[in-house]
């Protein structure tokens, strides 16, 4: 709310390219700063999910799609916006319509064996409570049949009734063969996603767009994937429409909250990308060398992260890629929990990108005591644990003698680095995400956005100038934003995106002279920034 | 499976949130942390301790498991060649107790040479205050009578019985005759040969992918 209460000025905008041929190098756009050929990470486009999603429902749509075409009635009352243009259409999907069945579940409490929840019979709903209704950003899982299965905020527990409604709205639109997307009221929207037997909802009063809340939901969808899968989680509500999935997702909470928490604050799940620990890349080779030297029956991936999500490196079997939405879950499953600290441990984990049917089985461990990396060996064989152990033995073992962790640890304490390294004045902060390797670098945040309420207002300028570059309807490939408080610009090419902040005072030839200098650097930079060759089993 | 390092495989199951982690933490590494704030464990958690039993050294290799139903469709993978399960119960919530007896029954129908040691967690709480106590006694020894198996009460808090347990755990062990070829004497040096638990690996594999377990709710 802050943060789009800041957007006063009319974003201006640039021609495309015309005003930045002149001053940008030529030989930019062949060797964007942090490319490569290497094919370690899927190189993965923002809202790439999203489109799949619109276009996946699009061509089911139109088989069924002359049957119906009278508008509903829910369109004088709801106003209902479609994403790219394209009108909604139809889901394929047999269902009944359970609204009666709605508030006969909001009685029947499943007799959970575990019933360690309270259950309380009568309660009064959350959305009396003043504190609840002001949250900035809700999300909501529930089931088709209306039952809830997850609130951010609150106790699902007292959200039956908003649940059902939410439910029913999306029965309603489906009835006349459409789907819900998203309703605007006010300054609050609604966006919803329909995953059978899944539904995704998202209330926000907030920077981000439509979109962008489309995209949150899609990593919770996906994060409920990577506990159960897909299969397991279908074959449940086939087998029982009214299941209580509480029951099989206790304990994974603490996931989603982090999950969602993470979203608000870290932008490699807006970018798609993520981001590397800086090393030398003589260290990080090495790292690469000793974990692909211990091999593995079965092992697919290799991965160690360090604190802050900072990926060091990934060794992979060769056939495979990994792609980032898979990487971001892995990351949120080191980030969200301690349990890990303590002892190696033996856990099936499901990478929805990679196969969203079935469990990989991770090896998981910190290498050191000081919990700096978190190394993650991902079989497909579920009784390698003793295998998996000896191989990191043996890769701790060749990590410290060549003096790779206390490396880690130095480049971790430093921190990322500091825009002043770079030597551009006015340029604040700044956000590069190289495409072909679906990696970001981005300086460290400093004054004035060292409060909490200040970084989180600069983040959601990223992602309103996200939102614009990326606007399906009218993409920019530059877009100059004056704000009170700051000057920020967008640049997409089809090597790289940039995101970068400068004082208010800044002039657009300034700005642009400041992004090649900053190209330059990054340029020269990228070995220690960015992953440029890794390493296969 | 090559270097495993473990002579007598032992699995912690029970209901989550009944004490299963901090009674390895307390026995592995005599600590107890009231301040930290709970976290469920994922997946399982591994930990290796040397005992000595009768002059012979025994390794455990015991096995942290989650007590989330989520992992129940796959907990054969942690129980599956254990020769002890400490079933744990919490002592203040009945019921837990009813999901330890749901595990004795998977173990015994699956893993019938797997000794089953059942342990109520949490005894310093019933011992201040004697209402929290929801597990009466006398009910688990009769049950306990009737499969079996031993019961035993500790607290992590304290450190009161956890090593006791382990020890009975390593003590049934090593005197089982069926165990004999695999308990070595303790001056043989730091090789822990593990034959009799990897042919019970194998021979579990097989069965195993005959039939795959579908769904886990019931």
């Amino acid at each position: 709310m802050a943060a789009t209460a800041e957007v006063t000025l009319p974003a201006q905008q640039l021609p495309p390219a015309e005003a930045i041929v002149e001053v940008t190098p030529d030989d930019m756009e062949g060797s964007a700063p942090g490319a490569s050929e290497d094919h370690m990470l899927i190189a993965a486009e923002s809202y790439e999910d999203i489109n799949v999603a619109i276009d996946e429902q699009y061509q089911r749509g139109k088989v069924g799609d002359e049957k119906d075409k009278g508008k509903n009635e829910i369109e004088q009352s709801v106003r209902k916006l479609s994403i790219d243009d394209r009108s909604t259409t139809p889901s394929d999907e047999g269902r009944e319509t359970p609204k009666e069945e709605v508030s006969a579940e909001g009685k029947e409490r499943s007799n959970s064996m575990l019933g360690n929840r309270d259950r309380p019979q009568h309660v009064e709903e959350e959305c009396y409570s003043p504190e609840w209704r002001q949250r900035q950003k809700h999300v909501f899982i529930l089931s088709e049949a209306g039952k809830p299965i997850y609130t951010r905020h609150g106790n699902e527990d007292k959200l039956v009734t908003t649940m059902g409604v939410m439910q029913a709205l999306v029965s309603f639109v489906q009835d006349n063969d459409d789907n819900i997307r998203f309703m605007i009221a006010g300054s609050h929207k609604f966006v919803f996603l329909n995953r059978p037997p899944v539904i995704l909802v998202c209330v926000a009063h907030s920077a981000e767009s439509t979109q962008q809340l489309l995209l949150h939901l899609t990593y919770v969808y996906n994060q409920i994937i990577s506990v159960l899968t897909f299969s397991q989680l279908s074959k449940i509500f086939e087998k029982k429409r009214n299941y209580d999935l509480r029951r099989l997702l206790t304990g994974t909470e603490k996931f989603l909250d982090n999950l969602i928490n993470l979203m608000d604050r870290d932008a490699m799940f807006l970018l798609s990308a993520v981001r590397c620990l800086p090393l030398a890349s003589s260290i990080r080779d090495i790292i690469g060398q000793s974990i692909a030297q211990a091999k593995a029956k079965d092992l697919v991936f290799a991965i160690l992260v360090g604190r802050d999500n900072q990926l060091v490196t990934v060794v992979r079997m060769k056939e495979h890629s990994l792609h980032p939405a898979d990487l971001h879950l892995v990351f949120n499953l080191v980030d969200a929990s301690t349990s890990f600290q303590s002892a190696e441990s033996w856990t099936p984990i499901c990478l929805p990108k990679f196969n969203s049917n079935g469990y990989l089985h991770a090896h998981v461990s910190y290498l050191d005591e000081e919990c700096s990396a978190c190394l993650l060996l991902l079989s497909a064989d579920r009784d390698v644990f003793f295998e998996l152990s000896e191989a990191r033995q043996k890769i701790v073992t060749r990590l410290n003698k060549y003096g790779c962790l206390q490396a880690v640890r130095e480049s971790l304490s430093k921190g990322s680095y500091k825009v002043a390294q770079i030597g551009i004045p006015d340029l604040r902060h700044f956000m590069y995400k190289s495409k072909s390797t679906a990696q970001y670098t981005s300086s460290e945040l400093e004054a004035p956005y060292m409060e909490e309420g200040e970084r989180h207002r600069l983040f959601g300028m990223y992602q309103y100038l996200h939102h614009r570059v990326h606007n399906s309807a009218r993409p920019l490939k530059i877009l100059f934003h004056v704000g009170s408080k700051e000057t920020m610009l967008g640049w997409i090419t089809s090597g790289f995106e940039l995101y970068a902040t400068f004082g208010p005072l800044v002039t657009k030839p300034a700005a642009i002279n400041a992004i090649n200098k900053l190209l330059r650097w990054i340029k020269k930079e990228e070995d220690r920034l960015f992953i440029l060759n890794s390493y296969t089993y | 499976m090559a270097g495993s390092r473990v002579d007598c495989k032992v699995v912690l199951l029970g209901k989550a949130y009944g004490g299963k982690t901090s009674l390895v933490e307390r026995y592995l590494h005599d600590r107890f942390n009231a301040e930290m704030p709970y976290q469920n464990t994922i997946g399982a958690a591994f930990g290796a301790k040397r005992v000595e039993v009768d002059g012979k050294l025994v390794t455990l290799g015991i096995w942290d498991t989650a007590g989330s139903e989520r992992y129940e469709a796959m907990s054969k993978i942690y129980y599956r060649g254990a020769k002890a399960a400490v079933v744990c119960y919490d002592l203040t919530d009945d019921a837990s107790f009813e999901r330890a007896k749901f595990w004795v029954k998977e173990l015994n129908d699956n893993e019938e040479a797997c000794k089953v040691y059942l342990c109520g967690t949490k005894l310093d709480l019933v011992q201040e205050n004697r209402k929290a106590r929801k597990v009466d006694y006398h009910m688990t020894t009769d049950y306990a009578d009737e499969i079996h198996a031993e019961v035993i009460e500790t607290s992590s808090k304290t450190g009161f019985n956890v090593s006791e347990l382990f020890e009975k755990v390593a003590e049934g062990f090593a005197r089982d005759p069926a165990n004999r070829q695999t308990v070595q004497i303790s001056s043989s040096g730091p090789q822990y040969p593990s034959t009799s638990f990897n042919k019970g690996a194998e021979n579990f594999q097989v069965t195993e992918q005959g039939k795959s377990r579908g769904g886990c709710c019931s």
